[in-house]
C-alpha cells in the first residue's frame, strides 16, 4: 500500500492505464515564417473550436463551473500579446513548436514567481495549452484518453483540465497522479465527476504499470498495487457501503435540518483555513459555526498585518454569501510552537497563559485582529467569538475594545460592521458555573465540547493513565451542557455546539432534548449529522435524555446511548 | 492621458474570468490602458498580464488610459469594475 492526498471520496478499483507526458522534441528553426504561422493559426483555430467543444462537454458532465475553466483557455491563448509574442518568435526564424514553447514558458515564469496560489495555478493552465498545441502543430493527440476500458484506474504525473474533458469519465474507476493538491484542478473536478481520487503519490506513473491492478482509497488517501484477494474483497464491500451512503446523503443536500417531527436546529461547519472553503460549501452546511484564525499566526516568522487578515476574513465571508460566520479570536498557548509570539515554557500550559488571556495581554496584535474583524463584518454576516473565558470581566475588555475599533473606522471613513454579535466558546468548568451572567453580557455561546471535557474531568487524553476519564459522556460532562444551555435560553441567546460532540450520533438525542441550537461540525460530518438529527423524533429525545439523568457512569450511559442509537 | 485610482471589490478580483470580460470590453478601444497594482504596472488589454499582477479583492490599481477614446475607455473600465466584473 501507498499513500498519498486523497481529495475526491470513495473506492476505486480497476486497472492501470499509465498516462505519460512525453517532452516534446521539435525543430528550433523554421525557413518559412509565413508558413509556420500558418501552421500556428490553424492549430490555434483547431484549439479553440475543441476546447469549446470539450468546455460545454464539461459544463453538462461536471457544472458550468467545471466548463469555464476550459473557456478560460481560450481566453488565455487569444490574448493579443501572447498572439503576438508568438509571431514576432516565428519572424524571426523561430519554428511554430518554439515560438509557442517560447511564449508559454515566458508566462509559466512570470506566474510561478508571483508567489500567489491562484497565479500560480494558472501556471499549469499554460503547461495544459502547450502541451494541446504542441499536440495539434505535431498531429500526436493523446487519443489514448477517449478510448479507455471501462474500469480504468488512471494514472498520471498530473491531469490537466484538458486531459479531463477528454476522458470518458463513465470509464473512470479512479484516479491517482502525482501532482496537485487539494485546490488543484484536478482535485476539484474529480470531486466535481464523483470520481475517487488520489493525489501527491510519489512517483505513481513509474511505479504502476499499465495493467496493474489497482484500489484506491479517495478519502484515506490510501492506493494498493495489485491487492490480494482477501484485501480486494474487503476493498470491495467497503466500496458498496460507501456508495450507498452518499447516495443516501446526496438526498439530504439542500433540506432543512430538522428532526422527524420537524423541530429544526442549525447546522454549521468548522473550517481551520480558507483551503476548506469548497469542501464546506459542497456538503451544503448552513453557515461557519467555528473558524479557527491560528492558521494565520502558525509557520512564519512575524505576525500577519490587518490587511492580510482583513483579506482572509473577508474572502470567507464573502464566500458564504450572507450566511452566518463565526470567527474565534486567536486561541494560543504554551504547547504551540509559535516563537514571535514570544510564550514561555510553561509546567501547566492548559491551565496558563492563553488564548483570550495573551490577546488581551497583547493588545497590539489583539487590535489587529478585532479591527480586521469589524472590517470585514461590512461584508457579511460575521460574528466574534472569544475562546476560553473565565469571567465577565474578560468578556467587558474584548466589548470595549471592539467599540473603540469602531469608533476608529468611524473616524478614519472605513467601512466597519456596526452590529456584530459577540460570544463565547464555554469550554471551562467557570464559564459554565456562571454560564447565566456570562448571557447577559453576550449575544451567543458555543460549547467546545474538546475543551471542556479535559477541564470537566481534569484529564489529559493525550495522558495515557488518564486518558480513561476523558469521557464527553461522563455525567459531569453532559450535565454541563445541560446546563450551559439552559442559562442561554433564559437569557434568550442561542447556543451552539462546535466540539467533535456535535458530530457524535449517540449525543444527537442528548443535545436535541437539551434544546441545543447549532450543531457545528466538520465538513464530510455536515450530511451524516443532518441524517441523523432527521431520524429522532422530539419526544423520544426526551426520552433518552430523561433516562440518562437517572444513569451514574459514562461506561453506563455510552451503553445505553448506544442501544437508542438510530 | 487619464489616470485614475479605484478599489478593485468583486471577490474573485481579476481572476481568469473577471479578467477576460475586462480585457475584452477594452480591447474595443483604441486608446491604450495600462494598470498599476502592487507596484507592477500591465497592459489592460492582456489577459496575461492581469492574471500575472495578482489583483485581489480589495487591491488598490492605478488606471491610465491614453489616446483619443481615452474618456470613454476609462469610464468603461470603471464602471465595468464598479459592477464587480460579471460577477453576481
Amino acid at each position: 500500500m501507498i499513500k498519498g492526498i486523497g481529495v475526491s471520496g470513495g473506492i476505486g478499483i480497476g486497472t492501470a492505464v499509465v498516462i505519460k507526458q512525453q517532452a516534446a522534441s521539435y525543430e528550433e528553426h523554421a525557413a518559412d515564417p509565413a508558413a509556420e504561422k500558418n501552421r500556428f493559426h490553424q492549430a490555434l483555430e483547431q484549439f479553440c473550436e475543441q476546447t469549446e467543444k470539450l468546455a460545454e462537454e464539461m459544463a453538462q458532465s461536471a457544472g458550468e463551473k467545471e466548463g469555464e475553466i476550459l473557456r478560460g483557455h481560450i481566453l488565455m491563448v487569444k490574448d493579443p500579446f501572447m498572439q503576438s509574442q508568438i509571431e514576432e518568435q516565428i519572424d524571426a526564424g523561430s519554428s511554430a513548436e518554439a515560438a509557442v514553447d517560447f511564449a508559454c514558458t515566458l508566462f509559466i515564469q512570470m506566474f510561478e514567481s508571483s508567489g500567489d496560489e491562484l497565479t500560480i495555478q494558472r501556471a499549469a493552465d499554460v503547461r495544459d495549452i502547450r502541451q494541446r498545441l504542441f499536440e495539434l502543430l505535431t498531429n500526436s493527440g493523446s487519443s489514448a484518453l477517449s478510448a479507455l476500458p471501462m474500469g480504468t484506474v488512471l494514472v498520471a504525473e498530473d491531469l490537466t483540465p484538458s486531459m479531463t474533458a477528454q476522458m470518458d469519465k463513465a470509464a473512470i474507476a479512479g484516479i491517482v497522479t502525482q501532482n496537485g493538491g487539494r485546490t488543484s484542478h484536478s482535485a476539484i473536478l474529480a470531486r466535481a465527476l464523483r470520481i475517487p481520487a488520489v493525489l501527491q503519490v510519489e512517483n505513481a506513473a513509474g511505479r504502476i504499470q499499465n495493467g496493474d491492478k489497482i484500489a484506491l482509497d479517495g478519502s484515506s488517501g490510501e492506493v494498493w498495487i495489485n491487492p490480494n484477494s482477501e484485501q480486494l474483497a474487503e476493498l470491495e464491500e467497503k466500496k458498496k457501503s460507501y456508495e450507498a451512503l452518499t447516495a443516501e446523503l446526496r438526498t439530504l443536500v439542500g433540506k432543512p435540518t430538522q428532526t422527524a417531527d420537524g423541530k429544526q436546529a442549525e447546522l454549521c461547519a468548522n473550517m481551520g483555513t480558507p483551503s476548506d472553503l469548497p469542501a464546506v460549501l459542497e456538503n451544503d452546511c448552513e453557515g461557519i459555526g467555528l473558524f479557527r484564525t491560528e492558521f494565520l499566526f502558525m509557520d512564519r516568522d512575524k505576525a500577519p498585518t490587518l490587511e492580510e487578515q482583513f483579506e482572509v476574513y473577508k474572502k470567507v465571508v464573502t464566500a458564504l454569501e450572507g450566511k452566518p460566520v463565526i470567527i474565534r479570536t486567536l486561541d494560543v498557548g504554551g504547547d504551540k510552537d509559535i516563537p514571535y509570539l514570544g510564550m514561555k515554557q510553561e509546567e501547566n500550559p492548559f491551565l496558563g497563559f492563553r488564548a483570550v488571556r495573551y490577546c488581551l495581554k497583547n493588545q497590539a496584535l489583539f487590535h489587529d485582529q478585532l479591527k480586521a474583524l469589524v472590517m470585514a463584518a461590512a461584508f457579511g454576516d460575521l460574528r466574534i467569538m472569544v475562546p476560553l473565558v473565565t469571567t465577565v470581566t474578560e468578556v467587558r475588555e474584548v466589548k470595549a475594545m471592539i467599540a473603540s475599533i469602531q469608533a476608529e473606522c468611524q473616524e478614519e471613513g472605513i467601512s466597519f460592521g456596526k452590529t456584530i454579535p459577540l460570544g463565547v466558546m464555554i469550554e471551562t468548568p467557570a464559564a459554565c458555573m456562571i454560564a447565566d451572567l456570562l448571557a447577559k453580557e453576550t449575544d451567543f455561546f458555543s460549547i467546545g465540547t474538546n475543551d471542556l471535557t479535559q477541564y470537566v474531568m481534569a484529564a489529559d487524553r493525550g495522558n495515557q493513565e488518564a486518558a480513561y476519564l476523558y469521557s464527553t459522556y461522563d455525567p459531569a460532562v453532559l450535565r454541563s451542557i445541560e446546563r450551559i444551555i439552559s442559562s442561554a435560553h433564559t437569557s434568550k441567546i442561542p447556543v451552539g455546539m462546535c466540539g467533535e460532540a456535535a458530530a457524535d450520533p449517540l449525543l444527537t438525542p442528548l443535545l436535541l432534548a437539551y434544546g441545543l441550537d447549532e450543531f457545528s461540525v466538520s465538513a464530510p460530518s455536515v450530511l451524516p449529522t443532518r441524517r441523523t438529527i432527521a431520524r429522532w423524533n422530539m419526544p423520544e429525545a426526551g426520552q433518552v435524555a430523561e433516562h440518562v439523568r437517572s444513569l451514574s457512569t459514562a461506561e453506563e450511559i455510552q451503553t445505553y446511548l448506544e442501544s437508542v442509537q438510530k | 492621458m487619464i489616470t485614475k485610482k479605484i478599489t478593485v471589490t468583486n471577490s474573485q478580483g481579476f481572476h481568469m474570468r473577471p479578467a477576460g470580460i475586462f480585457t475584452a470590453e477594452m480591447a474595443k478601444f483604441k486608446s491604450t490602458i495600462s494598470i498599476t497594482a502592487n507596484g507592477k504596472t500591465v497592459d489592460g488589454k492582456s489577459l496575461m498580464y492581469l492574471i500575472s499582477a495578482c489583483i485581489k479583492c480589495g487591491t488598490e490599481i492605478e488606471i491610465t488610459c491614453s489616446g483619443e477614446d481615452e474618456k470613454e475607455m476609462m469610464d468603461k473600465a470603471v464602471s465595468l469594475i464598479e459592477s464587480g466584473l460579471g460577477e453576481q
